[in-house]
């Protein structure tokens, strides 16, 4: 085959790698959970679609293709050729979420990622570095797929439409030389490029069968006779022309679901598919680079009403085995309905990922290093006291805004940082208590429990003048076996209380 | 010619007894008072659980751990408040220099839970003071937050009443505490490796006591047991007597 003059010859990779990834049994893969055990897996199984009325095989496993059961056949043809075939409907929503699944873990491979009909595109160039080379990169990717889809076609290319058109079954490591590809490129018969029937009958009249045919002639003798259009389309084949096709972003917020038809009827049951979701969602934040800081659960039965969970964190990690700990951790308190059906986890409170201490030469900085170690045990082991205690179990002491005791030292939720510095002069006990408790005189004799006697004061607190007129005067005082007590009395009424203990 | 090299090695485990020597022999945090810290060689020992028997709460039983808590949160650990019989009051740990965004403070519903956060607690290098009102922890439980603060390797507050004295423990120090009288503390050791059970060490508390005004003068103080009865009766009348008295 002799190189056109007009479309001068090209390097098949011009700037780009595209990676078109094909799954044929995404309808299937999506519903494969619904599948009560790993026996079903290998029993006939085919995703029907109705189509004008007519129910047809849409997809199929592999041993339903051996009893002969093929696309496209129609249902009763198919169930006459294997009586025994599972058929399920075809659910475009669980559909799409296998895909955005799919895609999420495309986007941890290259940032450009499109999604197609039942494929992804990926652009691979400048993704080399990171995974030392393209093998490496492509058996990475083909590892992760598999755990989502059970058959993946590929095909690579230097632009994305190439890609499709190079699309061959089966999952290849290796980059296909340029020679090789271009090759292929001109030998694709043009019954595959996406055309119009009636140009595909004119392209036949004219003798054109394949692409390399149609490379061979001039661009502007295309023009003309087929309209600018088919120019366009072969700028594009060829990657003279960028893709302008919308890019993957992770959505702002993850939402997803299990469901499980059969029901879970123990706690323990459940761990399983809240596994399968926190690695999920684990994939999720890290392809946006972010932390999460509160998960919401909800498990639904068939009937009734649904339970939900929600488990706050101090956003510091971000790894499926600790989210599972802490949700496990929580689950033990809450009552769940008989028989779950579906369970989901959604979370919309993400903070940004914080960059570690970097010095000016790119090693982190020991000191800041470990102090964050230990912050994130910190935040970890407060995490998981919260999860298995509830919300309303740990408290923080804070200084307060004022100089009342009552006021001066109050409990937070931990995590509100109080930065107030109030100097506080003076004795000041370790215990307060919670409301100051009137003591008697008895025979001149400060009584409470025991006698006691004063050892130093006052110190007179006089605060809030415009709220609550009161004056106090402080004292320490103590009992006979040695206990030391905070009395005040109260300048107007001349009453005595004891507010706190020493210890 | 002795083995010099098996006796530095005997001498280096932690376990082995060497009579009256005064060096200390096992990891210790120093407890901040030197007096204390002579007592239990070296101060609290680490990697162990420390049993305080207090004989009445409030005697200034915490007041002998600030320090401690103040080492721990100035290296960045957490320490843990596990059932506090009162609400600490923040002015005095921020007094004591304690930051107070390390002090957590947790309350367990019951024994089981109480225990657990115990046991987190010590593993994930916080640093626990418990106090166990609702059940006394058996010699069980106490093996089990023994075992986790050998693991972790950090000191373990456990605050309990001395009338638990005779029930048998694992802790690795026990330290009786009591107030012999308004001004001083009695530490006795009951139990602590290398150390006599039974010694004591007294300590005064709470020296600076703040501004002191004539306390014999004061309405209700009149069975002040230091005070003669006579001179707490007379009431203050004006400026004159209060300066000859």
């Amino acid at each position: 085959m002799t190189l056109p003059t007009a479309a001068p010859a090209k390097s098949a990779y011009p700037e780009k790698i595209w990676l078109y990834l094909h799954f044929p049994l995404l309808p299937l893969d999506a519903l494969l959970d619904d599948l009560k055990d790993q026996q079903q897996h290998q029993n006939p199984v085919a995703v029907i679609c109705q189509e004008k009325n007519i129910l047809r095989v849409l997809c199929c496993n592999n041993s339903a293709k051996q009893s002969g059961v093929e696309p496209l056949l129609s249902l009763s043809t198919a169930l006459a050729l294997c009586p025994d075939l599972l058929t399920m409907r075809q659910q475009l929503e669980r559909e799409k979420n296998a895909m955005q699944q799919l895609a999420l873990i495309a986007y941890s491979f290259s940032p450009g990622v499109i999604i197609a009909e039942q494929g992804l595109w990926l652009e691979l160039s400048g993704c080399e570095k990171l995974f030392h080379n393209y093998t490496q990169l492509l058996q990475k990717l083909h590892q992760a797929l598999l755990l989502q889809s059970t058959n993946v076609d590929m095909g690579i290319a230097g632009s994305a439409d190439a890609a499709r058109l190079l699309c061959r079954p089966g999952f290849r490591c290796e980059l296909p030389s340029s020679a090789e590809l271009e090759q292929q490129l001109k030998l694709t018969p043009l019954s595959q490029l996406n055309t119009s029937r009636r140009r595909q009958q004119s392209f036949y009249q004219l003798g054109l069968t394949c692409l390399g045919d149609l490379l061979a002639l001039a661009r502007t003798d295309l023009a003309s006779r087929f309209g600018t259009g088919i120019v366009e389309q072969l700028q594009l084949l060829l990657g003279e022309k960028p893709c302008q096709m919308a890019r993957f972003e992770p959505p702002a917020t993850f939402h997803d679901l299990l469901q499980n038809p059969q029901g879970i009827f123990s706690k323990q049951g459940l761990l399983f598919p809240m596994k399968t979701l926190l690695q999920r969602l684990s994939l999720y934040l890290q392809a946006r680079q972010c932390y999460c800081r509160a998960l919401e659960w909800r498990f639904e039965p068939l009937l009734g009403e649904p339970s939900s969970m929600h488990v706050t964190l101090s956003g510091s990690q971000n790894s499926w085995s600790n989210l599972l700990d802490l949700s496990r951790l929580q689950l033990e308190r809450i009552d769940l309905p008989a028989s779950i059906e579906t369970i989901i986890l959604s979370s919309d409170n993400f903070v940004d990922g914080i960059p570690s201490g970097v010095d000016l030469f790119g090693t982190a900085l020991l000191g800041t290093a470990l102090a964050e170690e230990e912050n994130s045990e910190a935040a970890q082991l407060m995490d998981s006291l919260r999860a298995r205690l509830g919300p309303d179990a740990l408290w923080q002491p804070a200084l307060g805004r004022n100089y009342f005791p009552e006021e001066a030292g109050t409990v937070v939720v931990p995590g509100e940082r109080q930065q107030l510095s109030t100097a506080h002069k003076g004795l000041q006990p370790l215990w307060l208590l919670p409301k100051p408790i009137a003591i008697q005189i008895r025979h001149q004799q400060l009584f409470w429990r025991q006698p006691l006697h004063i050892l130093s004061g006052p110190q007179r607190l006089c605060d809030n003048w415009w709220q609550n007129n009161q004056q106090r005067d402080y004292y320490l005082a103590c009992d006979n076996q040695g206990s030391r007590y905070w009395l005040f009395k109260q300048s107007d009424t001349g009453r005595w209380f004891v507010h706190g203990l020493f210890s | 010619m002795p083995n010099t090299e098996i006796i530095t090695k005997l001498l280096a485990r932690h376990d082995t007894w060497r009579g009256q020597s005064q060096k200390p022999i096992q990891r210790s945090v120093s407890s901040g008072q030197d007096e204390i810290d002579r007592l239990l060689k070296g101060g609290w020992p680490a990697a162990s659980l420390t049993e305080l028997l207090v004989q009445r709460p409030g005697i200034g039983e915490l007041s002998l751990l600030l320090p401690t808590i103040k080492y721990y949160c100035q290296n960045n650990h957490l320490s843990v408040w596990l059932d506090p019989p009162y609400q600490p009051h923040a002015p005095a740990l921020a007094t004591a220099g304690i930051a107070l965004q390390k002090v957590l403070i947790v309350q367990s519903k019951t024994h089981r839970e109480w225990l657990w956060v115990a046991e987190q607690c010590i593993r994930n290098n916080a640093l626990l003071l418990a106090w166990s009102e609702r059940k006394a922890p058996s010699y069980t439980d106490l093996r089990k937050l023994q075992l986790a603060a050998a693991d972790s390797g950090h000191v373990a507050f456990l605050f309990a009443s001395s009338k638990q004295l005779p029930a048998s423990s694992p802790a690795a120090l026990r330290l009786e505490i009591d107030s012999v009288d308004e001004k001083n503390l009695r530490l006795c050791v009951r139990k602590l490796r290398s150390v006599a059970p039974g010694e004591q060490l007294l300590i005064p508390r709470g020296k600076n006591l703040g501004p002191q005004t004539s306390l014999a003068k004061l309405p209700v103080n009149n069975i002040h047991p230091q005070m003669p009865a006579s001179t707490d009766i007379p009431r203050i009348k004006t400026a004159e007597q209060r300066l000859n008295a």
